[in-house]
């Protein structure tokens, strides 16, 4: 037995092997996130004439531990732009503060530009979610060009500049794209093509009301609960008009029917 | 023999509580040429006397379009009008690029009014010797704002600052409740004739010393110089000659 | 001793001159100058060292340069803030210097965070200067602990920065004085960036039945320093407001909000009084508790309210014109 100090707490050498000192490394490049941790699924939104409808489920999962199971990731800024985050949860967080700190500056801004006739500040222009898109993707890819990538896709939702429906993407390299319905993860394999359904194309969106473009998401949310194994049957839900956000964050997939479930073969242990 | 103890250096309070320096470098604005501003309902506009030193040299640029929504007019030390102009344009391409948005005015206003102030706060720096007028098109509306060496900007319905700009002023005082619904024409118009005010008795406005800036809701912000100028200086001082010329004095005697 | 202007001297001086700070620097400057021309010297007049430079003492202990900011302080527009039992509300007489002005633009109560306010009186700029040094401090409170700073956090933060411009040579101090309003949550706040509940079992490290929170108000001085108020004014019609605060009973902690509001604006008319010939704006904001009319964020006070308290407040100082005429009238006749 070695009692010298400097080996106190160390595994035995003759036990374990000597220790792999290329574990703890402190010279050689440096290494940012490889990987993401904690991770949330999908996240689904489709666009329809007066908004856009989003949704992502409440699971934050560790592997595939569901570890926690009110994680609430949709993010709202100002009055009518929410985010919604797939990926990694901490990176999620990050991004939530420097939303809001940059909601608090806007904040700022639109108070000391009010003139008397503006009663109601909250009114006037301030970041709209085309503004917020383009500034999440530029944060985005100044990480990635940092090689230190914040691990998330991301659907911004609400209004542009002229006053349309808005709805774009942007993930952990910093790339962007639009489409009247977007879906992240899993969601782009098995939302997709059903949202898609809906409105194949920009030119549909003014004929899809509220009620369908709900329904289409709700729907969706279902498929995904079903062949998503790491998904769950608790969401979030949100509808942005106009007249603001129409956000719930506690809402239980109904009319479940596992029926399907037994004619499914080829996965896992199963032989049959 | 009396010496002001208290101008030397802009980190001294005189006993009253001022500042000399920087009152010295307010004084430096009243040095430059004139210039004007005015907003309507849907229009910024901005016109400016030019100065040249000497018969051969070019004329002095007092008008500088900083993105294609606004643009700033200067009176005083025009290279630190230059830095300040540089700086916004910066600014303002910087918010174009992170957010894709113009910049608010209130905002770029507020920014080198910030950078003005630190200069009147350390020892070594000095004021800038210039003012400037602001002036364009946001998504909340037409904005003109006011900037002096102190650090001070104000938003202004009207204003001109520079030599002999009280005269301009006072015009602009007179036909304030005009401005906000003037059409595009009317307002520079107005403000060419306010301009024309504040000239020393032997000086005209030429298509040469005149220069005019014009933002919009629907247009962005130009700067007109020489023959684009032409038609608003005949226009606008025919019908002086004609009947406004009358209607005035009529105005001043009463 | 080449200095010519010695301990002793100055200090007779000083006993000698008038309490007034600017009676006492005249004659100051009139003394020295004379006897600089009696008895010429070589190399630079040393007489007015001491109120020439920031971060000098006088002999009897006194930073001139501060004294002067305190002066730029006084001729500045009225600001006042009372401490009310629900909330705080700040005003302020913008007095219009031109007639070009746009009106009801160019707001001087700025917003810290989204529960606080300040209003500063004295020098525009470096009243601009301390909201953004204040903005900064409460955004780097939020990065790191991830919550608000607290009122009195902020005041304390703001006051060394203050002071900081009183020490050194290289800086002239601030011209301004600064109130601040805000409100401290009262309820149990979630972590910036909270994405859930956390555990729903066992204390989590929360203290049951803590009071926290709650209206807070601070002026910061041009020396930094700051005290908390319930009611606190300064400008050039601090007097006259001071002494309206006080007959408010505010150690009571009894007046609403909505009163707080209407008492502000009337306090603002009356110390305009004095400067009665030029125009002015009111501007006023208030941040109220949760369940409050701002819920806990600072805003402006909307357009109807203000509106309807600076009738009231008119209406306030043409009823005490008339009873003063009155009291007159009624004086005369029994003279008669």
């Amino acid at each position: 037995m070695n009692h010298l100090p400097q080996a106190w707490g160390r595994p035995r050498d003759d036990v374990y092997g000597a220790y792999d000192h290329s574990y703890f490394q402190t010279s050689g490049p440096k290494q940012s996130t490889q990987q993401p941790i904690v991770t949330g699924t999908s996240v689904i939104a489709i666009k329809f004439k007066d908004g856009v409808v989003i949704a992502t489920d409440n699971l934050a999962s560790y592997g595939s531990l569901a570890r926690f199971t009110d994680v609430k990731r949709l993010r709202q800024f100002n009055k009518s732009t929410i985010l919604g985050f797939g990926g990694d949860v901490s990176d999620m967080q990050y991004l939530d503060r420097l939303l809001l700190s940059l909601a608090i500056r806007e904040n700022y801004s639109s108070y000391s530009s009010a003139s008397d006739d503006t009663d109601d500040t909250s009114n006037l222009e301030s970041l709209n979610a085309k503004n917020l898109h383009t500034y999440m993707s530029k944060v985005m890819y100044r990480r990635r060009s940092d090689f230190n990538p914040l691990w998330n896709q991301i659907l911004v939702a609400g209004f542009g500049n002229d006053e349309k429906p808005f709805l774009a993407s942007v993930d952990l390299l910093g790339t962007t794209f639009s489409s009247p319905s977007l879906a992240t993860g899993f969601g782009a394999h098995l939302a997709q093509p059903i949202m898609r359904k809906v409105v194949p194309d920009e030119a549909s969106v003014a004929n899809l009301d509220k009620e369908t473009a709900v329904q289409t998401i709700r729907d969706c949310m279902k498929v995904l609960f079903y062949r998503d194994a790491r998904s769950m049957d608790k969401y979030s839900i949100a509808v942005v008009t106009k007249d603001g956000i129409d956000l719930k964050e506690d809402e239980k997939l109904e009319n479940q029917s596992w029926a399907f479930a037994d004619r499914i073969k080829g996965y896992g242990t199963q032989v049959v | 023999m009396f010496r002001n103890n208290y101008d030397n250096d802009s980190v001294t309070f005189s006993p009253q509580g001022r500042i000399f320096q920087v009152e010295y470098a307010q004084e430096a604005v009243k040095q430059g040429s004139v210039v004007v501003g005015i907003v309507s309902k849907k229009y910024a506009v901005l016109a400016a006397l030019k100065r040249n030193a000497e018969d051969l040299s070019s004329y002095q640029k007092k008008i500088i379009p900083i993105d294609t929504h606004y643009g700033i007019a200067l009176a005083g030390l025009a290279s630190d009008a230059r830095v300040l102009s540089n700086f916004m344009k910066q600014q303002s391409l910087a918010s174009r690029l992170t957010y894709d948005r113009a910049i608010p005015l209130a905002e770029i206003t507020a920014r080198i009014g910030d950078r003005a102030q630190t200069n009147t706060q350390h020892y070594g720096k000095r004021p800038y010797g210039v003012g400037l007028l602001i002036a364009g098109v946001d998504a909340n509306g037409p904005h003109l704002f006011e900037f002096q060496p102190s650090g001070v900007t104000q938003e202004m319905l009207a204003c001109a600052i520079g030599a002999r700009s009280q005269m301009a002023r006072t015009y602009l005082e007179r036909n304030l409740d005009e401005f906000e619904g003037a059409t595009r024409e009317e307002l520079i118009k107005h403000a060419l004739r306010g301009l024309k005010e504040s000239l020393a008795q032997d000086k005209e406005l030429t298509v040469d010393n005149t220069s005019v800036g014009v933002g919009g809701m629907d247009e962005p912000f130009k700067l007109y110089e020489g023959q684009e100028i032409t038609n608003w200086l005949e226009t606008t001082f025919e019908n002086r000659e004609g009947g406004a010329e009358g209607g005035e004095s009529m105005e001043v005697d009463s | 001793m080449a200095v010519s202007c010695t301990r002793e001297v100055l200090l007779e001086e000083l006993r000698e001159a008038a309490v007034d700070v600017e009676a006492r620097v005249a004659a100051l400057q009139v003394e020295a100058w004379t006897r600089s021309s009696l008895q010429p010297r070589g190399g630079i007049s040393r007489e007015l060292c001491y109120d020439l430079s920031n971060s000098v003492f006088s002999p009897d202990g006194r930073n001139f340069q501060v004294e002067y900011a305190v002066k730029a302080v006084e001729n500045g527009g009225t600001a006042i803030g009372i401490r009310c039992k629900d909330g705080v509300v700040l005003a302020l007489e913008k007095l219009v210097s031109s007639k070009l002005l746009k009106p009801g633009a160019n707001k001087r109560i700025a917003t810290i965070d989204r529960n606080m306010g300040v209003v500063s009186a004295g020098l525009l700029p470096d009243g601009r200067h301390f909201t953004s040094r204040a903005r900064d401090e409460a955004a780097q409170w939020r990065r790191m602990y991830k919550a608000p700073i607290p009122t009195s956090s902020l005041a304390d933060r703001m006051g060394s920065y203050i002071q900081a411009y009183t020490l050194y040579n290289s800086v002239r101090p601030f011209g301004v004085t600064c109130i601040i309003a805000g409100w401290d949550s009262e309820a149990e706040l979630a972590v910036d960036g909270q994405v859930g509940s956390g555990p729903t079992v066992g204390a989590g490290g929360k203290v049951d039945k803590m009071k926290h929170g709650g209206p807070f108000l601070y002026m910061i001085e041009p020396s930094g320093s700051y005290w908390g108020y319930y009611g606190a004014a300064t400008g050039k019609g601090r007097q006259s407001a001071k002494s309206e605060l006080e007959k408010l009973n505010l150690t009571e902690g009894t007046l609403s909000l909505e009163e707080g509001v209407k008492e502000a604006a009337r306090i603002i008319y009356i110390a305009h009084e004095d400067s009665k010939d030029k125009d002015f704006e009111l501007e006023m904001t208030w941040v109220s508790s949760l369940d409050g009319p701002t819920k806990g964020r600072h805003e402006e006070v909307p357009k109807k309210i203000r509106e309807e308290a600076e009738r009231l407040a008119k209406k306030a100082l043409e009823d005490d014109d008339e009873e003063e005429e009155a009291k007159a009238e009624g004086g005369e006749r029994m003279e008669e």
